[in-house]
């Protein structure tokens, strides 16, 4: 017997010794989203969002921020993605570093999930406010019910400060004012002491006393009730009887406490606010596009009809929240992220205004690292090999229309 | 020492030797069933346990008492009809919360920050207790999955109530009402547990208005009948010595 002791002695303590070494190794935290990894065409294909602004690098706990812009819910919407009928407008973050103070579309705060029309674009805005500190990345996103999340850019934000001084105040309906970071968990760990106190009691009473081979003989001999007392009978509806009356007890007490309650609240927001852009008097057509996979560019044959009344030009690309600009056009004033922003990677065969009623045939090319940072390359291995993005061109008076893109895009490894 | 000769010397060594078995034997099981039984409930029941904007009045109080007296049926079966012990539901079901609060503790709150408030597990202890007397006091496997099974489902949504209830009141948040449990999923953010997520309040079952959860409670109390039996035979059958050689003794 003590041979067996000492031999679970020794090895618990091995196993004691694996576990803290284990434990020690270092484990970085995740702070990014697997962005990356999403498919390409996604990215490309679903969401285009744009307009994008974080208010603050730099937040301290209890301050907040806010993630606004604008998204274009594309018309080409792949196939294998169940349409945004039921969406939800999420942020991409590492769990409630921040929390959501409030999220809106169109003006309309959506704690719910929402109903969205392909072809609109829509304006948002997320007000978050700060509650871990650290440097974490900020992404806008939506949630497609059949289609996953569909994540957008991302921005890395810094929370200063302490956890412990995160406040969350709400005034209840029934008047009263709590901090929902720790509102009603003492009575959630009261009730949770309750009733463990109550089952360990029952197992004492049972465990306290010889078990598994006595008793396992008695069974096997057909002596199994004796095993069973008047007095366990009597213990045991003890328990029974016992365990009623608390939990009526208890939800009587609960339900003079707290007389008015209401269900947990559900529901699809249809019908969102759209946001009317101007409208594009430019059309563009794509004779072909190639994607170079050693230049890590792509190469758009566009043909471009101005039909408005005043001249254009090309200024910038947008696709996956990659933004390729094109800076004798158009220069970046956002504070854009770094990463995602081709500040010279556009550039146009004729760039030249385009006159009103003009047509022109032009080599567009796309060209960073983005591509395949961003694994956006890995487009030509998708089922569905389509790229699409957002063309923007502006006038010289400087406004701005946009022209969706949506076309095959033909590899090139050579 | 030959096979023939007993590992003992007296019978106070024996009651030491007994004793020392039945505790490495409860260590086990008790760890064996917090791991199989942790795992089978986070599958079946999910993020209606996890969080509080999940735990509704309709699907809530019909999913997690079906989906949770599964392990103490196939338990009560092993120890109650080997060992004449009725522990099996209170011993799984403590089993279970305790790996419950350990996950939610260490990882849902010290990992991922998460206020312990929003993502406490469910009480299921009343109706494991409950579960446990009837069969004791009953001594039949039938009486238990009926009676006992109809109070595992009935005795749920009360024995929550009075932990749940404080964030069920109302609150008017920018021109919408919620309860505090929908502000707290709407608040900390879960980017991987979009609203839509969410089964609350889903289903036909309009025609008591608000009394729904009586009627889900007895449902649920139903089915719950049904899975007592299966699993008591899957406890039946896994508590078999079919196994054991006849010329080992």
């Amino acid at each position: 017997m003590k041979l067996i002791k000492d031999k679970v002695a020794k090895l618990s303590f091995v196993a004691l010794l694996v576990s803290l070494t284990a434990a020690m190794f270092y484990a970085p935290a995740a702070s990014a989203h697997g962005e990356k990894s999403q498919a390409a065409f996604m990215r490309m294909r679903t969401i285009h969002w744009f307009d994008l602004n974080w208010s603050k690098e730099e937040v301290p706990v209890n301050e907040t921020m806010t993630i606004s812009g604008k998204f274009l819910v594309f018309a080409g919407w792949p196939e294998t993605v169940d349409k945004p009928e039921v969406s939800f407008l999420n942020v991409g973050i590492p769990g409630p570093v921040f929390i959501r103070a409030g999220s809106w579309i169109g003006g309309q705060l959506v704690p719910r999930s929402v109903s969205l029309e392909l072809g609109e674009t829509y304006e948002f805005k997320v007000l978050l406010k700060a509650r871990r500190p650290g440097d974490w990345h900020v992404h806008s996103m939506m949630n497609v019910q059949g289609g996953g999340p569909i994540i957008g850019p991302g921005k890395w934000v810094t929370i200063t400060g302490s956890m412990r001084d995160f406040v969350n105040p709400v005034t209840t309906l029934t008047g009263q004012t709590i901090d929902l970071e720790h509102y009603a968990l003492d009575n959630v760990y009261f009730w949770h002491a309750v009733w463990f106190a109550i089952a360990f009691a029952w197992l004492l009473f049972w465990i306290k006393r010889p078990l598994f081979v006595p008793r396992h003989i008695a069974v096997a001999s057909g002596k199994a009730d004796t095993l069973i007392s008047a007095g366990d009978k009597k213990v045991a509806m003890l328990f029974g009887v016992g365990t009623l009356v608390v939990v009526a007890a208890a939800m009587g007490a609960a339900n003079e406490k707290y007389p008015i309650t209401t269900p947990l609240q559900a529901g699809l927001i249809r019908g969102m606010k759209t946001y009317q852009m101007p409208e594009a008097t430019v059309s563009v057509k794509v004779d072909d596009a190639t994607y170079r996979v050693p230049g890590r560019a792509m190469q758009m044959t566009l043909t471009i009809t101005n039909n408005g009344d005043s001249a254009v030009r090309l200024g910038e690309f947008n696709t996956a929240g990659v933004r390729f600009l094109e800076p004798a056009v158009h220069e970046d004033e956002t504070n854009y992220p770094d990463d995602l922003l081709a500040e010279e990677g556009l550039t146009v065969s004729d760039n030249s205004p385009l006159a009103p009623g003009e047509t022109r045939t032009v080599e567009v090319t796309a060209s960073d690292a983005a591509w395949e940072v961003y694994r956006l390359a890995d487009l030509i291995y998708d089922p569905d090999s389509r790229f699409a993005g957002l063309l923007f061109f502006w006038d010289e008076n400087g406004t701005r229309q946009m022209v969706t893109v949506d076309a095959p895009l033909i590899p090139s490894f050579i | 020492m030959s096979a023939s000769q007993s590992a003992v010397r007296s019978r106070a060594e024996a009651v030491q030797v007994s004793r020392t078995f039945d505790w490495m034997i409860l260590f086990t099981l008790f760890t064996a069933v917090l791991g199989g039984y942790h795992i089978h409930y986070m599958l079946t029941g999910g993020d209606w346990d996890f969080w509080t904007d999940w735990k509704d009045r309709r699907l809530w109080v019909t999913v997690a008492p079906i989906v949770s007296i599964t392990f103490p049926a196939a338990v009560q079966a092993c120890l109650w009809w080997r060992y004449r012990l009725p522990i099996g539901a209170t011993l799984s079901v403590v089993a279970l919360m305790i790996g419950e609060w350990i996950n939610r503790y260490f990882n849902f709150w010290g990992w991922t920050y998460f206020p312990v408030n929003i993502c406490f597990p469910s009480n299921l202890l009343p109706g494991a207790i409950v579960l446990d007397v009837i069969l004791m006091l009953g001594n039949s496997m039938t009486l238990t999955a009926v009676v006992g099974g109809l109070a595992y489902g009935l005795l749920f949504y009360p024995g929550n109530w009075p932990i749940i209830a404080p964030l069920h009141v109302p609150v008017e948040y920018n021109g919408m009402m919620m309860t505090l449990a929908d502000l707290q999923g709407y608040h900390y953010v879960r980017t991987g547990t979009p609203e839509y997520i969410r089964m609350v309040e889903k289903g036909t079952l309009r025609t008591f208005g608000k009394d729904v959860a009586p009627v889900s409670a007895f449902f649920s109390g139903f089915v719950s009948i049904i899975i007592y039996f299966l699993w008591h035979f899957f406890g039946r059958w896994f508590a078999k010595t079919d196994f054991i050689s006849d010329d080992a003794t």
